[in-house]
């Protein structure tokens, strides 16, 4: 598929300009498409990495959380059974503890606010010992009671005093850092631990920056939780956001290819349109080629035989003879001259000083005897004062004959044609007026193309292979000059050649020409 | 020289009386009654056995059983030893396993004892009871004049 598409670029072998915009588009569309393909994949890669990442931070701020949680459980419960353990030691010292035993075990462990002491044996002398420390008055507290041989130990603490107890377990935190690997991207994963009392919710949480993990403690902590915050800082914001970056090229590249694509397009139906217009010029010229050249066999057959024509009758058949052969040659020159304009060939030019008085009028004297065959007349207007231009004599008078030509074709029951030149400051123009039927509007834009003759006006019926205004452009081009056309439907058209103005004694060289020897004719 | 023995007297008679002053200080900087309001709370409802039981690993033997208290009721005598509580086996039992086994009786209250006594094992049923109140008043006075040097408190004839 993508090989005939490729060999259907290649070998159109259609208008230079439109072959060489594809033969630009081709690479430039796979360049788009490797840009585009390799922009995705990264684009594809980082939102990857960003995923691993994130499932690396939730992780870790899983284990952080949990980790943490169980080594704060582990060290409360460390501590309430030491200070158990510690009771037990002080029952033992004295037989029957009393209020100083129970005062000292709480000022021994300082997180406790007040205990009471019930020996099994006599409940009615229980020893009660508030603390000595003032406490916060809102402080939380919780009760807890263990049992020892001899009685049981009803206390309450600050579970607030506690953990503050414990902070040094809560302050050792693992750490992840990729910084300073080579290889690697700047990643650091740190933890924030902290302890927050009745957390509104367990488990993950997403933050603006990061994650979070809530780890519920055990109990008697249960209403306190472990939270680890880790931030996750590769996402960073303009040229550093990998995912955004990569995303912006692929969007361009998409973007640059659609435009390269959609310019592809309109040139290869331009070529196709090309190749149906060719199809028409031939279909057109031997059409052409066929009437003249039948007139001539026609003319020639009755020249041979001979005596039983009249003088007049034979000079008649010879100027038909000649106007077709003429008519032939015109056409033919046409073509040609088109052709290699095509192929890019530049015509060899021979400028040289040319009166445009003498070019005009000795092509309409050479061509009256046709114009008048036809029912037409010229009048010529020439202002005196115009100096020798630096021209192709052959080129403006086939441009000029061309426009003659197209006004006679295309005139209706005004048989009138003005031929005018004039000269300003910059420009020598050289002006044919017809009375004939026009040009439609919609047509003006495209009667230059090779080939195009004109739909939306009564053209159809008439002679001729569209090539005569496109060569019309083209000499005018390679003199420097321009052509302009005035038209309005039924009312006739105006052809203005502007030709570059040169002093007389001035060889001026025209940009953009291929100077060459003249021709030997 | 006199006088100066009769200064070393008086000041060494005025830091003894000051230390005696400092000793009878109360030593809860709690309100009392607060104090009091913690204790009745911390002791009411609470039932209890009234035994005195001794660990003579492996084993329990009751040490002594408190007049007036539930087990006096329930005919426990000084020597029993404990084979089991409601299901569970004491022969080789701690005492705190066996305050374990009385915490999680309180809810119902009901205890069914087996105990070895002079060779025959003997069934007791007992039931814990909450701390008389004049348990709990007695606690609560004894702390009062033990930290807080007063008889009672206002809330304390509740």
């Amino acid at each position: 598929m993508l090989r005939r598409t490729l060999s259907r670029f290649q070998s159109g072998s259609g208008v230079g300009e439109g072959r060489d915009r594809v033969s630009i588009l081709i690479p430039f569309l796979i360049i788009c498409a490797g840009l585009g393909v390799l922009a995705w994949r990264s684009y594809e890669l980082s939102v990857r990495m960003e995923r691993g990442a994130n499932t690396l931070a939730v992780q870790f701020a899983g284990y952080a959380a949990e980790i943490t949680a169980r080594r704060v459980d582990a060290a409360v419960r460390a501590e309430l059974s030491r200070a158990n353990d510690e009771w037990q030691q002080i029952e033992r010292g004295s037989n029957t503890p009393d209020d100083e035993a129970v005062r000292q075990w709480i000022n021994n462990n300082e997180w406790i606010v007040t205990a009471i002491y019930v020996p099994d044996h006599d409940p009615a002398s229980s020893v009660y010992v508030s603390e000595l420390a003032v406490a916060k008055p809102n402080a939380q507290r919780l009760n807890r009671e263990f049992f020892t041989s001899s009685g049981t130990v009803r206390y309450t603490f600050d579970p607030d005093r506690l953990l503050a107890r414990v902070h040094s377990s809560i302050r050792q935190q693992p750490l992840i850092r990729t910084a300073g690997i080579p290889g690697m991207l700047d990643l650091e994963q740190r933890a924030e631990v902290s302890v927050v009392s009745a957390p509104a919710q367990k488990g993950l949480m997403r933050l603006t920056n990061g994650f979070a993990f809530i780890s519920p403690l055990a109990a008697p902590l249960q209403a306190y939780a472990i939270r680890a915050a880790v931030p996750t800082s590769y996402a960073g914001s303009g040229w550093a956001n990998q995912r955004l970056v990569s995303l912006l090229v692929s969007l361009l590249a998409l973007a640059l290819m659609s435009i390269g694509a959609v310019l592809a397009l309109r040139g290869l139906r331009q070529e196709a349109e090309t190749t149906k217009l060719r199809g028409a010029l031939i279909a057109n010229v031997s059409h052409e080629l066929r009437t003249p050249l039948s007139m001539i066999r026609l003319g020639a057959e009755t020249l041979k035989l001979g005596p039983k024509l009249s003088a007049k009758e034979r000079s008649e058949l010879e100027d038909q003879i000649l106007r077709e052969v003429l008519h032939l040659s015109h056409l033919v020159e046409n073509v040609l001259d088109v052709a290699r304009i095509q192929n890019q060939q530049a015509r060899a030019l021979a400028f040289t000083p040319v009166p445009p008085r003498d070019l005009v009028s000795m092509l309409v004297t050479s061509y009256e005897s046709w114009i008048r065959s036809k029912g037409f007349t010229v009048s010529v207007d020439i202002d005196d004062d115009i100096e020798p231009q630096m021209w192709d004599r052959d080129s403006v008078s086939r441009a000029l004959l061309n426009l003659i030509d197209n006004a006679i074709k295309y005139s209706a029951d005004d048989k009138r044609i003005d031929v005018c030149v004039r000269q300003t400051n910059e420009d020598v123009i050289i002006e044919v007026r017809d009375r004939g039927i026009g040009i439609d509007n919609r047509d003006l834009d495209r009667i230059f193309d090779p080939y195009y003759r004109a739909k939306f006006s009564d053209t159809q019926t008439r002679r001729g292979a569209g090539l005569g205004l496109t060569l019309v452009q083209q000499i005018a081009a390679s003199h420097g000059g321009r052509v302009e056309v005035d038209s309005e439907p039924g009312r006739g058209s105006t052809f203005r050649l502007l030709f570059p103005r040169t002093m007389s004694n001035e060889t001026a060289r025209v940009p953009g020409l291929i100077q060459s020897k003249p021709l030997p004719s | 020289m006199t006088s100066r023995f009769l200064k070393t007297v008086a000041v060494a008679t005025a830091f003894s009386a000051a230390m005696i002053a400092r000793a009878q200080e109360p030593k809860c900087r709690v309100p009392a009654n607060e104090c009091e309001r913690s204790i009745r709370q911390m002791l009411s409802g609470r039932r209890y056995l009234g035994l005195d039981i001794v660990e003579i690993k492996p084993g329990l033997v009751v040490k002594a059983v408190r007049p007036e208290s539930p087990a006096s009721r329930a005919d426990f005598q000084e020597g029993d030893r404990l084979i089991a509580v409601n299901g569970k086996s004491m022969e080789k039992a701690t005492a705190k396993v066996f305050k374990e086994t009385l915490a999680e009786a309180r809810q119902t209250g009901r205890l069914w004892i087996i105990v070895l006594r002079r060779g025959a094992y003997k069934k007791i049923e007992a039931r814990l009871e909450p701390y008389p109140q004049e348990y709990i008043d007695k606690v609560v006075s004894g702390h009062l004049a033990q930290a807080h040097g007063v008889a009672t408190t206002a809330g304390g004839q509740k």
